[in-house]
């Protein structure tokens, strides 16, 4: 509207405004506000994508979406409530996923300017890589709470979203989730897996019985017979065949008792039986059906100070909600197809019902505290309390910025952070003293990026390579791998053209310690060298790592080898082949616990959706300190204070 | 401030309630939606600006917002008020932004009523928690404040102009708590030590000061002004700008911008030097920008939430929005 009346900007900002392509990439909270603020200030051609659909708990902020949208496309939606606003613009929505490959570099190419609005990550990363190849200026947001971050991104001449390290997800050891879990996250992550087990997508890095190969087990050849679910009677001629879990259930008609019996008392017996893990530890407590140990807390029924989520469950009321979600759960899996199976969902009632039974069941069995269903939803979905008001602040900020950046006035398009309290200076937004230039080291946009991977090049396969570590962790799309010392392709991104290679160990293929790996993303248009560096992987350790460069390589190497000389010492002779070392992915949320650290995440893709995480100031400080010496120092004394932190994501 | 008796204390949040609020009910906890569901708040001046405390207030779940404004809706409101549909240009801006009010959450009682604030006795303002008042000349302001602290009743005032924005707050004696985290040790002596984050309640007390004589030139002003070339010139802008309103009775408009830029000037200029206040600070204050009325909407919809829930540290006693820097900084006068 504002840039349809002249007078009401001055003649430069209008023309710009009514001349301006814009790309919002997510429609949730912090999605809506901009689109809000965008057809109202008279932005004429606005392109909007979101792959969520509406859910009641996103109603206290995305203000664009009302009860009757519930289920709806969010991107369709939003289109809809803001042409309200303002009838004289164009919108174009897509319902859809940002990183699929219809969204390359020529479609980013068509903006003036890009606007991310996300919830994760991935598809952070994913749109600044495009945006820097495409060079289109990105403004970067998110929210977690009372905070609230934007940051502009131009190639070239400011931080890349990729130039400061975030903090990793939070992964446990296998062997934790499945033998010796001390948190409650670890039995939440556990029941998470055990519902994947039961009616998800079953994943061989989710097991959920005791794992055998666990090195501190001493190799100790407990009683296959404790395990004898695993294997079942299923032809009915008596031949043994080894069946999954999802099948073993199925036979069992879902049969509450027998589950509950196998994984809260079978699977527990059987890991009390591996004395080893028992000797410094608390031992489990296996419970059965029908024969519920007498409990002391006191289970209050009826307090009106708590809401009904809030309250902590006894044994009896897990195992009731344990039942009777499993009653709901088969039935919703017995209307799919065949093969399919469901997908965890916090939303869905029976599935976090089932989540939480589990999660507690486990803890009481392992003598660790409770949470309510309440809180476990929290670091089950890996929620970020998201409010109305944040995201409004911080949108109006995007759009701010968006304007210096349509009028050209890059330079005043500094990082400003929305805070819970006043700063030093008694500000609640806070604009960085500098534009950071890029990190000249940045594995994403430095001139020829490369990225230093500590790995256990025996153990990790070349499946695990692309899925863990190029796709989740490097955030590619479909990358292709090249030895170019020996011409061989590794991996490719034609279907099938390397599957021969999926299983074979690293070594195998003469990809161990000093060897140079091409890396190359076609949509992102991305390549990075990726060099390997060998390192045996320990027990609780992950079988790889991404570490900086060569010099943060070289001190860690250092460090490890005293922490292994000392190890050496004590420990035992040649034990079993350590067990896998597969890590299970938890949500940032958690770590809110974390002392100063904290990450925010958006459960959904709302504002900034899933934005990242901000590294907190000292990571963040870092590019720059080794880049950029003068402003650093400078804007040390801006962020200073206690909260140095910021990671924000969206919600959605 | 809002009463936590009986009527609200015994009361459960329904299923649907819990649902709707459960991304802030992990954020402020249940007590503080409690409060807010049982508190009452009148926003003078419909405006975008008026607009964007509607929408984050009624979305929290209070539980019932009054619009009092008498003036009626105009071609440059729609540059940001979004609760009023384009087509009812010349109707009365409180009646035609009910409709899409109601539509954010039916569960809030939403009320218009167009008669002119200066028709409204003292008693008037009793009825309500939090009264907000924008886009009223600075005698008005005063008046309506000192009812305010008659009736005991927090106050609000705040305003936008292009890209310039203020809020204000005087919530008189007000009591709150207040979050202190703390690192306790958890380790035996001897161990490595181990410490883990706790949380204690502290109670405290702020008072605040009346508006009245803050849009004057006056001697506090002193500290803010060698302030100037770090965080712009915030307040002498908004001295300036009261000054048009009340000596025209209008603010500064669109379709007259050459003169009216040029009146303001003269204004600055009898005020404070150019040097402190220069003329660019007043190429982008006509009509209310929609990005600005968003950002100094939100600050000043989370003080009002803040203070009905009595949780937290209001911002004593104003938020200043600095466009030139995106700077959000508060002073206290």
């Amino acid at each position: 509207m504002a840039a349809q009346l002249d007078g009401v900007f001055v003649n430069s900002l209008q023309d710009v405004i009514k001349a301006s392509k814009i790309l919002v990439v997510g429609a949730g909270g912090i999605g809506c506000e901009i689109l809000k603020n965008l057809v109202l200030s008279g932005i004429q051609d606005i392109e909007v994508i979101d792959l969520d659909t509406i859910d009641v708990s996103n109603l206290n902020r995305q203000f664009l979406f009302h009860k009757e949208h519930v289920g709806k496309s969010k991107a369709e939606v939003a289109r809809k409530s803001a042409l309200e606003f303002n009838p004289n613009v164009s919108i174009t929505a897509y319902h859809d996923s940002i990183t699929t490959p219809k969204y390359g570099v020529n479609f980013f190419k068509k903006f003036n300017l890009v606007l991310n609005a996300l919830d994760n990550r991935q598809a952070r990363n994913h749109v600044n890589r495009m945006c820097l190849t495409a060079d289109v200026p990105l403004i970067e947001s998110g929210t977690a709470g009372y905070n609230g971050q934007v940051e502009f991104i131009k190639k070239g001449m400011t931080l890349c979203y990729e130039c400061t390290p975030k903090a990793a997800q939070k992964t446990f050891p296998g062997c934790t989730i499945r033998n010796t879990p001390s948190e409650p996250i670890h039995c939440i992550v556990w029941a998470k897996h055990l519902f994947n087990q039961l009616f998800g997508e079953t994943n061989e890095d989710e097991e959920v019985s005791p794992d055998m190969a666990d090195p501190e087990a001493g190799g100790e050849t407990a009683g296959e017979a404790a395990l004898n679910t695993e294997v079942d009677d299923v032809n009915g001629k008596g031949d043994i065949e080894r069946v999954n879990t999802r099948q073993w259930a199925k036979n069992l008609n879902y049969d509450a008792d027998k589950l509950f019996n196998k994984f809260f008392h079978d699977d527990i017996k059987y890991l009390l039986s591996m004395s080893n893990l028992w000797k410094n530890r608390s031992p489990p407590q296996p419970i059965k059906r029908g024969e519920f140990p007498e409990e002391t807390t006191n289970h209050t029924t009826n307090n009106a100070s708590v809401l009904p989520d809030q309250r902590i469950w006894s044994l009896e009321e897990c195992y009731k909600i344990f039942s009777d979600s499993i009653g709901a759960l088969k039935s919703d899996v017995e209307k799919l197809a065949d093969n399919d199976h469901l997908v965890w969902d916090k939303d869905d009632k029976s599935a976090m019902d089932f989540v939480a039974a589990c999660a507690n069941i486990r803890a009481k069995i392992f003598n660790i505290p409770v949470k309510s269903r309440f809180d476990i939803k929290s670091m089950a979905g890996n929620i970020i309390p998201a409010i109305a008001t944040t995201n409004a602040i911080t949108a109006g900020v995007v759009v701010m910025h968006a304007f210096k950046a349509l009028a050209g006035d890059l330079e005043k398009c500094k990082t400003v952070y929305m805070r819970p309290t006043l700063n030093p200076q008694n500000y609640l937004l806070v604009p960085e003293k500098n534009i950071l230039p890029p990190n000249p080291k940045c594995y994403v946009c430095a001139p020829k990026p490369s990225v230093c991977l500590q790995v256990d090049t025996t153990k990790l396969t070349v499946k695990e390579l692309r899925d863990e570590v190029l796709v989740k962790t490097l955030n590619m799309i479909d990358p292709d791998v090249m030895l170019e010392s020996k011409g061989l392709i590794v991996i490719s991104s034609e279907e099938g053209e390397t599957d021969c290679n999926n299983n074979k160990k690293l070594n195998e293929l003469h990809i161990v310690d000093g060897v140079e790996l091409k890396v190359d993303d076609f949509l992102q248009q991305y390549e990075l060298s990726v060099l390997v560096f060998h390192a045996d992987a320990e027990r609780d350790k992950p079988l790889f790592e991404i570490v900086g460069d060569r010099d943060a390589i070289k001190q860690k190497s250092e460090i490890d080898e005293e922490a292994e000389k000392a190890k050496e010492e004590t420990a035992p002779g040649d034990g079993p082949s350590p067990s896998k070392k597969a890590r299970v992915e938890v949500q940032d949320a958690d770590e809110q616990d974390d002392d100063d650290l904290q990450l925010i995440e958006d459960d959904e893709t709302e504002d900034a959706s899933a934005p990242s995480t901000s590294s907190n100031a000292n990571l963040k400080r870092k590019p720059a300190d080794s880049a950029a010496g003068e402003g650093c120092s400078k804007k040390a004394k801006i962020v200073d204070s206690d909260d140095d932190l910021i990671m924000i994501e969206d919600d959605d | 401030m809002v009463e936590l008796d009986s009527t609200t204390n015994g009361v459960q949040l329904t299923e649907h309630e819990a649902e709707l609020y459960d991304r802030q009910i992990r954020l402020w906890g249940l007590e503080s939606q409690k409060r807010l569901r049982a508190s009452k708040i009148l926003i003078i001046g419909l405006s975008g600006f008026g607009a964007e405390i509607a929408k984050n207030i009624i979305l929290a779940g209070v539980k019932s917002v009054t619009f009092l404004d008498d003036k009626d809706l105009t071609a440059d409101d729609c540059c940001s008020q979004f609760l009023a549909p384009t087509t009812e240009v010349g109707k009365n801006r409180a009646e035609v932004s009910l409709t899409r009010a109601r539509a954010l959450n039916p569960m809030v009682e939403i009320t218009a009523d167009k008669e002119p604030v200066e028709k409204k006795e003292a008693s008037f303002f009793e009825q309500f928690n939090v009264v907000v008042a924008t886009g009223l000349p600075k005698t008005q302001l005063e008046t309506v404040n000192a009812h305010c602290r008659t009736a005991n009743v927090k106050f609000f005032a705040g305003d936008v102009w292009g890209m310039t924005g203020y809020s204000f707050a005087d919530l008189q004696e007000h009591e709150f708590v207040e979050d202190v985290t703390k690192h306790k040790t958890i380790s035996k002596p001897g161990d490595k030590v181990k410490t883990e984050l706790v949380t204690a309640q502290v109670k405290r007390q702020l008072s605040f000061k009346p508006i009245k004589g803050i849009f004057e030139v006056n001697p506090e002003h002193q500290a803010f002004r060698r302030n100037v070339k770090r965080v712009g010139p915030g307040i002498y802008v908004l001295i300036v700008l009261h000054q048009f309103r009340e000596e025209h009775n209008r603010d500064p408009n669109y379709s007259s911008r050459n003169e009216d830029f040029k009146t303001l000037l003269k204004l600055r200029d009898e005020i404070v030097d150019p040097k402190v206040c220069p003329d660019d600070a007043f190429q982008h204050i006509f009509s209310q920008i929609s990005p600005t009325a968003a950002i100094v909407g939100g600050v000043l919809s989370q003080e009002i939430i803040k203070t009905v829930s009595q949780k937290d540290s209001p911002l004593n006693n104003f938020f200043i929005f600095d466009p030139e820097t995106c700077r959000g900084y508060v002073e206290t006068f």
